[in-house]
């Protein structure tokens, strides 16, 4: 069960963030704060130069173990250095912590929650993406409803966070209010990644990304 | 002689304010003692003409900002604890304890104020024995300035002495020892419900106050809690409890709120509640994060901390951790649950590059087609029983996907351990 928002208070968000993007729309600005990708071709491509911060980005992966995760990792790490959690809700596999500290992820910094049903999931990612000490959650949906993608991009904006999305690869076939929806494909070497969807920017690129780990010493 | 400033609190009859049972009155006042014990560390209470509770302020009124700062921090709380509630202020308990039953000008500092004030106020309002006041009226005294005017020896003689030892005392001529109300070692607190309740929505008024009083105990002693038991009690059925815990000592009234409405939430009660009960054993020295001034660090982490503990009240304690390294060199071993914010770095960046992810136990596999890159032999555990002899892969899986494969040296059988997410 989710916490109700009163009426008044979601409307009044709902229409700030209108108000927000016409503003954005008229003078031309990126629609969101970003954080770099740490991949310049992706950072070229995205609004801002990077992911966008109080905002959530749908990622639909062909399959698991493309680099689905380690596009993430410059910008998880770059947020635990700045003093920001990550929280991971309801992972399906376990982000191997060894990984994580080679790549330069402060693991001080890692949050995993464990929920018993998708509600708790949803219930948990938005009360994560709304308190402001963390930086970025991930959340792996089996479904979600436009609604809730609405109601946790709320959050994000409240919370000044990034919110990522696993999401399976036939949601690529509806559309969804997220700001940005990357779809990624398995390469020989790296990882495809299509910009489906980008609020404020280019969609139907696609671009190739190095996603081959590189330790940090 | 008292040189005091005593705050006088007059309460309606708590029976009839908020529906509890007489006998749960001397309850009513201890808790609320505890909670008047943040503002002075002489607090005495007396059930016997109307529950009185007295503050000595001599003390704390330059900590607090002066006396009249001071009176109104302390009669907020009472409203917001929910007690209606009349104060006065004097330099003696009588005087203050009479002055609570006046309409208006109920603070006096000084004793020639304080005699000032009394002197035009009627008789009545004199804490003697009927008896004595019947007396005194027949005598044709009417205004309390006229039987001050008399020598106490005339009054002991023709009233007694306990009469002439009360006006002394009033006025602050004469010491009147209060008994220190003691803080007790451990908190409890009990509500007793009027009925039945059966919803636990309708515990959240009475719990509002029962973690108000709470927390003003905690300031009182200067400390703060890791966790507190609430016990709900049946009246065919034995108690119930939830434990409420913490990430981090806290005695802020609100947070314990929120964390308890989370717990209630997802609470089965086995039976109607008749009682609630506030518990707390374990007492830690107040944290650092104050709720006054804190710097952005210590902010983000209170609201971290906030985060934690919504989490955990909803979702159970061991929903939430965090990741450690640990030094073995067998994948699987590699690592731990730790509580969050309790990781240790990992000892080993030199070793080649792990896979983001790792399965919880290494699956079976046919022997992979195409083998990207490898071996890296990984031999341990022999000491310990865990033995490994392993050669170690990254693997490409018919859906693209990098998999993180090893060879059993031992059996030659394959191994699924990590995906390259």
């Amino acid at each position: 069960m989710s916490i109700p928002l009163p009426i008044g208070s979601q409307r009044t968000q709902t229409l700030e963030q209108l108000a927000r993007l016409c503003r954005n729309a008229e003078s031309g600005r990126a629609p969101w704060l970003a954080a770099p990708s740490g991949f310049t071709e992706l950072d070229a491509s995205l609004p801002g130069g990077g992911w966008p911060i109080g905002a959530i980005a749908e990622l639909m992966s062909d399959a698991i173990g493309i680099g689905e995760l380690s596009l993430l990792v410059p910008v998880l790490s770059r947020l635990a250095r700045a003093g920001r959690y990550i929280a991971c809700i309801a992972p399906p596999y376990l982000p191997y912590a060894p990984a994580l500290a080679q790549r330069g992820v402060p693991l001080e910094r890692v949050l995993l929650i464990q929920t018993c049903s998708l509600q708790q999931s949803l219930w948990a990612t938005e009360q994560a993406l709304r308190c402001p000490a963390v930086g970025a959650v991930l959340g792996w949906p089996a479904y979600i409803v436009d609604k809730n993608v609405r109601r946790l991009q709320l959050a994000a904006e409240a919370g000044g966070s990034l919110g990522i999305l696993y999401r399976p690869p036939e949601a690529a076939l509806e559309s969804s209010p997220a700001a940005l929806r990357l779809r990624l494909h398995a390469m020989p070497e790296g990882l495809a990644v299509e910009i489906q969807k980008s609020r404020g920017g280019r969609a139907g690129l696609t671009l190739r990304v190095g996603v081959a780990p590189t330790v940090v010493a | 002689m008292n040189a005091g400033l005593w705050l006088c609190i007059r309460l309606p009859r708590l029976a009839h304010e908020v529906g509890i049972a007489a006998a749960a009155e001397q309850a009513a006042m201890e808790r609320l003692a505890a909670w008047a014990y943040q503002w002075s560390s002489l607090v005495s209470y007396r059930l016997a003409d109307g529950p009185l509770l007295w503050l000595e302020l001599a003390a704390s009124r330059t900590l607090f900002g002066g006396h009249a700062a001071l009176l109104a921090n302390i009669e907020a709380g009472l409203t917001q604890l929910g007690y209606s509630h009349a104060c006065a202020l004097a330099p003696s308990p009588a005087g203050a304890a009479l002055l609570t039953q006046v309409g208006q000008q109920r603070c006096v500092i000084t004793h020639s104020q304080l005699r000032s004030r009394l002197d035009s106020l009627p008789l009545a309002l004199l804490a003697l024995p009927p008896d004595v006041l019947a007396a005194l009226q027949s005598a044709g005294l009417r205004r309390i300035g006229q039987l001050l005017e008399l020598p106490a020896a005339a009054i002991a003689r023709r009233f007694g002495p306990a009469a002439s030892l009360y006006l002394q005392r009033l006025c602050g001529a004469a010491s009147d020892p209060r008994p220190a109300w003691r803080m007790p070692a451990t908190y409890s607190a009990r509500f007793e419900f009027a009925g039945e309740v059966h919803d636990t929505t309708a515990m959240l008024f009475p719990l509002r106050r029962l973690l108000l009083e709470f927390q003003g105990y905690l300031r009182g002693r200067d400390c703060a809690v890791l966790r507190f038991t609430l016990e709900f009690e049946h009246y065919r059925h034995a108690a119930s409890s939830v434990t409420i815990g913490m990430s981090a000592p806290a005695r802020d009234a609100a947070q314990f709120l929120l964390l308890a409405r989370e717990r209630l939430q997802s609470l089965a009660l086995p039976a109607a509640v008749s009682a609630l009960r506030l518990q707390a054993l374990e007492f830690t020295a107040a944290s650092v994060v104050q709720a006054d001034f804190f710097g952005s660090d210590a902010q983000q982490l209170q609201q971290l901390q906030l985060l934690l503990d919504r989490l955990q009240a909803r979702l159970g304690d061991q929903q939430v951790r965090g990741l450690s390294s640990a030094a073995d060199h067998r994948p699987e071993r590699g690592w731990h649950f730790v509580t969050p914010q309790q990781s240790t770095p990992g000892p080993d960046t030199r070793s080649p590059a792990r896979p983001c992810t790792l399965l919880h136990n290494p699956r079976r596999i046919e022997p992979p087609a195409t083998l990207l890159s490898g071996p890296e032999r990984i031999e341990s555990g022999w000491w310990d029983g865990g033995d490994a002899s392993r050669d170690y892969y990254v693997a490409r899986a018919a859906d693209g996907a990098r998999w993180w494969v090893f060879q059993d040296l031992a059996g030659g059988g394959w191994y699924l351990q990590g995906l390259w997410t």
